[in-house]
């Protein structure tokens, strides 16, 4: 009697703390070191969704009476402009600056390698295929803050609708299913628009590096690529010709926004938002927005999220990827404190916050938790959509090409792919006229 | 007057005028009341599609969002160090341009030195540079020397933007007071600078209310040097804080009007305390302003 | 040692004859001394960054890559031959050529137009200048942002308003169809010069002699032969200064086109002063941005220019 009882209160220990080790609160990290007398200095991204992690760094300040000064705070484009000039000006007084994989080679001569800094165990818990991208000649430039990895939003009521399907089934031959190919997303794109439901088929940022990075996934999925290893352009390929007449097709035939070449992120979110475009592809953190029946009553819990779609090559996916991060700055004066405040941003409490708007995590012990929470969720799609980001991110993940001047050749490349959307020039003519363009470039900035 | 001219059977005529200006003159402030509008209606109406014309609600969110005092806004932009900034620089440029620029078209109205119409060129054309070609190597120079971001720094350069207009302005004027006082005042053993500081300076005020006015505008909304030349709320002005912000919160027209409502408060007291001589400083005196 | 009569004697000069040759040399540096503070400022702010920028147009300089501003004999006009062969850079001239000269030419007839109606006006006459003055107090920011929403495809004003009326079946992409992109630059640009223009162009008209205008009438003469052959002609030297002003702050068109269109898209409302902006601030390519800026300020140069060389010939017809 009494081993039974012994072996039952050993059992309700185990299971206690079990128990308790899921219900571990989500830890800070960067908080241990006082920091009294410090004041740190962050240029960083600002805008939705990124701004509401800031608030967090009270926090911060609390645990470690530092003081936490942000100095700009812009969108992706005029951050860069802003690091760039400083960096490259050396007045740079600020401590923590933004990052990306897609704008980290062009500060790799700015920023402190943050190896030392980490111990292994540190370093393990984030995404390894994001730490190796983030290692540039043995350096680690930053620390991931979280992901985005474009998927397939489309309109639930639009797939649904038993009309629509039939008239599609009649016309094209195939279900109105979620497309899996970018002819598919054409058709379907073609489809709605002429079927008087919705105002735009589909829809993509059209100007800079936003375009560019479209284009760059299109392009992979068609079997192309914007540069040879030798760094020479070869995108006047038939894959790139295949992606520049698609974007010229639906902006003729108007199935896109009239201002597209005007449109970055924020515009693209609010008309899927307003309930006017019927499928495009979109970054998971605007996740949290669209199911907010207050600011989206037109699409809330109305929309789906799928794989990206196959291009010609057949088996690729698109999947441009990226992560946003922090780094510290060669030029800080307080390497140690500055370091600490990117573990803070980086811990997983704060970065558990951001998942649970929607940002795609980077952590797996942050991953863990969100499945967790998904899976306890009424709304089906919390879970569905962490399953396809774990997917994609698996097997689609694409960054940019990370040679330094990406973005000098993107600036570049986009006008002149604006050229060709908006029907001044062919394709043929524009790609042709770019590549000679680019080459130029490419021999002018040394390579 | 032109309207004494007018003979009385055209009153229909003239009453079509009458109104025809005020419909033109109302469509050309249109844009003025929209910003004061739209810095006062909540953004559900501003972003309506399709557009809301008549405003439902008011409310004055935008500016507490703008000085931090919305509990809901983690950040508010710091619009009155913008405003300081602005003030003092503003301030300071225009005195010092209104200043050595009225002292330099002296030089250029009454004596005939050689190379006089040479350095008159010089000063004149330094204006027609834009500023985004003055900016970048300026950033370089200014940024060796250690004056980028800083109050003074960005008020020396303001001054050099505005003495070519002043001086244009000035020598003109200077030009309309007759020689016969200065020639007065000499032979009354006056020296050069007591003849300026006593008769041709006075005289010359509605001349230098109208440069004031041209130089603090033109200080007060000026974005192309500013920008390279200010980074942090220490030195950045309204103009730069204006443009930021909007890349801050994107799509935040309302927050942009309600800062653009604050930047233009002081713009409009200054002209309504110097606009009486604008006119008669404008054309040289001729016109009686 | 002989007694030169070279040695002439003359008479001591008197105490007026010192203080007049004091004042007659004080005369000489006076100028000087009142010119110098407006010059040193000058020199420092415009001409030698202006010289540093012609120094930097010809190297290679990149703004990420501090070694490419050492000076290379055989580069130095590279940039140069890049702007030649560059369309965009030509369009960019185009572009801004005929911005400047449509929109100076239109905001004078605007100016002018808008002064004699207003000049006929009986009351509230300094409530219309009120009105005028408003524009004034908008920075040139300002207003691109305000037109840019205006001309915003999706909830501008100007496309809801043509659709309320009926006079547009579908909403206009304007900033990005051509002409209309330059169109609405350019209708920001005037919106926002024609006040001052027309104030200075009001106060000429208002101050013009009635008497000229009552013989005229007497003799019958009808309003356009009036506005003709007195109106116009007197108002020369206000013509004059409007456009002068006007002149003399081109490049505030800049803000106004960053704004809106930012160049674009795809180059078309591209101007020279943004497309340097661009090179310089989003490339980092310095050298490449002052080639095009010293082309700028060449072009700018030159119509400043002309209009003083309309000013110093009238100014020498008085």
């Amino acid at each position: 009697m009494a081993k039974k009882s012994f072996l039952f209160i050993v059992l309700m220990l185990l299971t206690l703390s079990i128990a308790h080790a899921q219900d571990k609160e989500p830890q800070y990290a960067g908080v241990d070191k006082d920091l009294t007398g410090v004041t740190l200095r962050m240029a960083t991204i600002g805008g939705q969704p990124y701004e509401a992690m800031y608030d967090s760094i009270k926090v911060f300040e609390e645990k470690t009476n530092a003081k936490v000064e942000i100095v700009f705070l812009g969108d992706g484009f005029e951050i860069d402009r802003y690091l760039k000039t400083n960096y490259a000006a050396g007045t740079v007084d600020f401590d923590v600056a933004w990052n990306h994989t897609s704008f980290m080679a062009q500060y790799t001569d700015f920023v402190e390698p943050l190896n030392s800094y980490f111990t292994p165990e540190e370093l393990a818990v984030f995404s390894p295929a994001i730490i190796q991208a983030a290692t540039i000649d043995g350096n680690l430039q930053l620390i991931p803050r979280h992901a985005d990895i474009s998927s397939l939003h489309y309109r639930l009521d639009l797939f649904n609708d038993a009309d629509l399907q039939a008239q599609f089934k009649a016309k094209y031959g195939y279900d109105l299913l979620p497309p899996t190919t970018l002819k598919q997303m054409y058709d379907m794109a073609e489809f709605f628009v002429a079927s008087g439901k919705i105002r735009y088929g589909t829809q993509f940022a059209g100007k800079e590096e936003a375009l560019n990075g479209r284009f760059y996934e299109m392009l992979l999925a068609n079997g192309g690529n914007y540069f040879d290893d030798d760094l020479n352009p070869i995108f006047n390929s038939e894959a790139g010709k295949m992606t520049a007449q698609w974007m010229q097709d639906l902006y003729k035939n108007k199935l896109i926004p009239a201002d597209t070449t005007n449109l970055l992120w924020p515009e693209v979110a609010q008309n899927f938002c307003n309930g006017d475009v019927a499928l495009y592809l979109e970054w998971p953190g605007w996740y949290s927005f669209f199911q907010d029946k207050t600011k989206c009553p037109a699409i809330a819990g109305n929309f789906g999220l799928a794989r990206g779609p196959v291009g010609a090559e057949g088996t690729i996916h698109t999947g441009w990827a990226g992560a946003h991060a922090f780094s510290v700055t060669k030029a800080s004066q307080n390497k140690e404190a500055a370091v600490q405040l990117v573990k803070f941003l980086t811990s997983e409490a704060v970065a558990y916050d951001e998942a649970k708007l929607g940002l795609l995590p980077v952590r797996s012990d942050v991953w863990t938790r969100i499945i967790a929470d998904a899976n306890a969720s009424a709304v089906p799609l919390d879970k569905e959509r962490l399953e396809l980001a774990q997917i994609q991110i698996a097997e689609d993940f694409r960054a940019v090409p990370s040679f330094k001047d990406w973005i000098t050749f993107g600036n570049e490349w986009f006008p002149q792919l604006q050229s060709i959307i908006l029907g001044d020039v062919s394709v043929d003519d524009g790609l042709a006229k770019a590549t000679d363009s680019i080459k130029t470039l490419m021999a002018d900035l040394g390579y | 007057m032109l309207t004494q001219a007018v003979r009385p059977h055209r009153r229909v005529m003239q009453t079509f005028f009458n109104i025809l200006v005020f419909v033109i003159l109302t469509i050309g402030a249109l844009p003025a009341v929209w910003i004061l509008l739209t810095a006062f209606r909540p953004g559900s109406e501003i972003n309506a599609s399709p557009p809301i014309w008549i405003p439902q609600h008011l409310t004055l969110d935008a500016f507490l969002n703008l000085f931090g005092l919305n509990p809901a806004y983690a950040a508010g932009v710091p619009a009155l160090s913008y405003l300081r900034n602005s003030l003092v620089i503003s301030l300071s440029s225009t005195f010092f341009a209104v200043g050595l620029g009225t002292m330099a078209a002296y030089a250029f109205s009454r004596f005939e030195f050689r190379g006089h119409t040479l350095v008159f060129l010089i000063i004149m054309l330094s204006r027609s540079v834009p500023g985004i070609a003055l900016s970048l190597p300026l950033f370089l120079i200014m940024k060796s020397i250690g004056w980028i971001d800083t109050l003074h720094g960005l008020s020396f350069v303001y001054v050099a933007v505005n003495i070519p207009f002043t001086v244009w302005l000035m020598d003109g004027f200077f030009r309309q007071i007759p020689r016969e006082l200065d020639e007065a005042a000499y032979i009354d053993g006056c020296g050069y600078w007591q003849t300026f500081w006593r008769i041709d300076l006075p005289l010359a005020l509605p001349g230098m209310a109208a440069a004031a006015i041209f130089a603090f505008l033109a200080s007060w909304n000026e974005y192309q040097i500013a920008t390279l030349m200010t980074r942090t709320p220490n030195a950045k002005t309204l103009p730069v804080g204006l443009y930021d912000f909007t890349s801050q919160f994107t799509v935040d027209w309302r927050g942009m009007c309600a800062l653009a409502v604050l930047m233009m408060i002081p713009a409009i007291v200054f002209v309504i305390l110097t606009q009486r001589h604008m006119v008669r400083g404008l054309t040289f005196g001729a016109v009686k302003g | 040692m002989i007694q030169s009569n070279a040695l002439k004697t003359q008479a001591a000069p008197t105490k007026q004859d010192i203080a007049a040759n004091r004042f007659a040399q004080q005369g000489r540096w006076f100028p000087w001394f009142m010119l110098a503070p407006s010059l040193i400022i000058i020199a420092f702010v415009v001409l030698y960054p202006m010289l540093y920028s012609v120094y930097i147009s010809l190297t290679p300089f990149n703004l990420l890559r501090p070694e490419t501003a050492a000076f290379d004999i055989t580069k130095i006009f590279r940039n140069y031959e890049r702007l030649l062969d560059d369309d965009v850079f030509w369009k960019s001239v185009i572009n801004t050529v005929l911005f400047l000269t449509i929109t100076v030419n239109l905001e004078y007839v605007l100016a002018l137009i808008l002064s004699q109606l207003i000049a006929r006006v009986t009351w509230g006459q300094s409530v219309i200048r009120t009105l005028l003055m408003v524009p004034m107090m908008f920075a040139p920011v300002l207003v691109g942002f305000q037109f840019a929403w205006f001309f915003n495809a999706t909830v501008g004003l100007v496309n809801n308003a043509l659709m309320t009326l009926g006079l547009m079946a579908e909403s206009k992409a304007w900033l990005v169809d051509q002409p209309s992109g330059m169109i609405a630059l350019m209708i920001a640009s005037i919106w926002m010069n024609v006040p001052v223009m027309t104030i200075i162009l009001l106060a000429g008209t208002l101050s013009l002699p009635a008497e000229v205008y009552e013989s005229a009438e007497v003799d019958g003469a009808g309003w356009w032969v009036q506005f003709r052959h007195i109106t116009l002609p007197l108002l020369q030297p206000f013509v004059l200064i409007a456009l002068t002003i006007r002149s003399l702050d081109v490049g505030r068109a800049y803000d106004i086109v960053r704004i809106m269109t930012n160049g674009g898209p795809a180059n078309r409302t591209q101007v020279i002063w943004t497309y340097a902006g661009e090179m310089a601030i989003r490339n980092s390519r310095f050298g490449l941005a002052s080639a095009m800026s010293m082309v700028g300020v060449v072009l700018g140069v030159a119509f400043t220019l002309y209009l003083f060389w309309q000013l110093i010939r009238s100014r020498i017809v008085h």
